[in-house]
């Protein structure tokens, strides 16, 4: 899927980050996870609404997890120009077993909580 | 019954848990959900289960909801097995579906399922346009005790609010 690009100053630090991350695994059982997005801004970023749709348009497709950070790196790479792009996505725990997954630039992942979440 | 009994007995009661494959599917399947049989009926205790992962789709404009399902309950002869409720649960994956009938909705199968003594499932799901629905299902059978027990958890419901984080 392509994300639209829309304007943005440039060096402008972004960082995105979603509790709403469903795939599927190979297995077919889903799985859910939290994806961060961070990149310095050249003149670009992507339009949100695009983005929104592209994470829920992975939730009948299959990944191994360990690629599903790739997959969300490649498409926003090909959508818009961009410099120091990192994904993380922390995907909830299978068998006891908790994953991070990075690609692309390393940087901090702030855990932000959902201010409107009644806990 | 011995525990060797029963532990065969129960490993007969349950196909999904232990079996090699595991089957996903992805439109809403009740007949999923298995039981097996409660040792301890003549106590009364809770049971809970939380599922942090719930998933269905608004039946409106078909965007994605997500929350985390609680179910408490105090089981008579049947419990739910806790991996046919988690493949029950995620077959709402597709299913259009508004938070306060979804949650009854699972009430009344695991009402209809095992008929528990006392049965309760409160949907948290993540807010849309800034409100989060929290819908409460409970239930109790005929018995004066647990009928007390569904009056008194539906009034005192939310006496002391939660706060917004």
């Amino acid at each position: 899927m392509q994300l639209t690009p829309l304007h943005v100053k440039e060096n402008t630090t972004i960082q995105y980050m979603s509790h709403e991350l469903l795939f599927l695994a190979q297995s077919g059982q889903p799985y859910r996870g939290t994806v961060y997005v961070n990149f310095s801004s050249i003149g670009e970023t992507f339009d949100l609404l695009d983005f929104k749709k592209y994470l829920t348009s992975l939730r009948d497709k299959k990944f191994n997890a360990e690629d599903i950070a790739y997959e969300i790196y490649e498409t926003i790479t090909k959508s818009i120009q961009i410099e120091n792009l990192g994904v993380i996505v922390d995907v909830t725990a299978r068998g006891g077993i908790q994953q991070r997954l990075c690609y692309g630039a390393e940087f901090n992942a702030v855990q932000k909580k959902n201010i409107f979440q009644v806990r | 019954m011995d525990e060797k009994e029963y532990k065969t007995k129960r490993a007969k009661e349950v196909a999904q848990l232990g079996a090699g494959h595991t089957e996903y599917k992805y439109e809403y399947a009740p007949e999923l959900l298995e039981t097996f049989e409660n040792v301890h009926p003549q106590m009364d205790y809770w049971v809970t289960l939380n599922a942090d992962e719930f998933s269905s789709l608004c039946p409106k404009t078909n965007q994605p909801d997500f929350g985390t399902l609680i179910i408490n309950y105090i089981p008579n002869i049947k419990m739910v097995e806790s991996k046919s409720l988690k493949l029950y649960l995620f077959s709402f994956i597709n299913s259009g579906e508004f938070h306060e009938d979804v949650v009854n909705k699972i009430g009344k199968d695991l009402v209809a399922l095992m008929q528990p003594k006392y049965l309760e499932v409160i949907g948290i799901f993540y807010p849309r346009g800034n409100i989060s629905i929290h819908p409460t299902f409970s239930y109790a059978n005929d018995e004066v005790e647990y009928q007390e027990i569904k009056k008194y958890r539906f009034l005192n419901r939310n006496l002391n609010p939660q706060r917004i984080g």
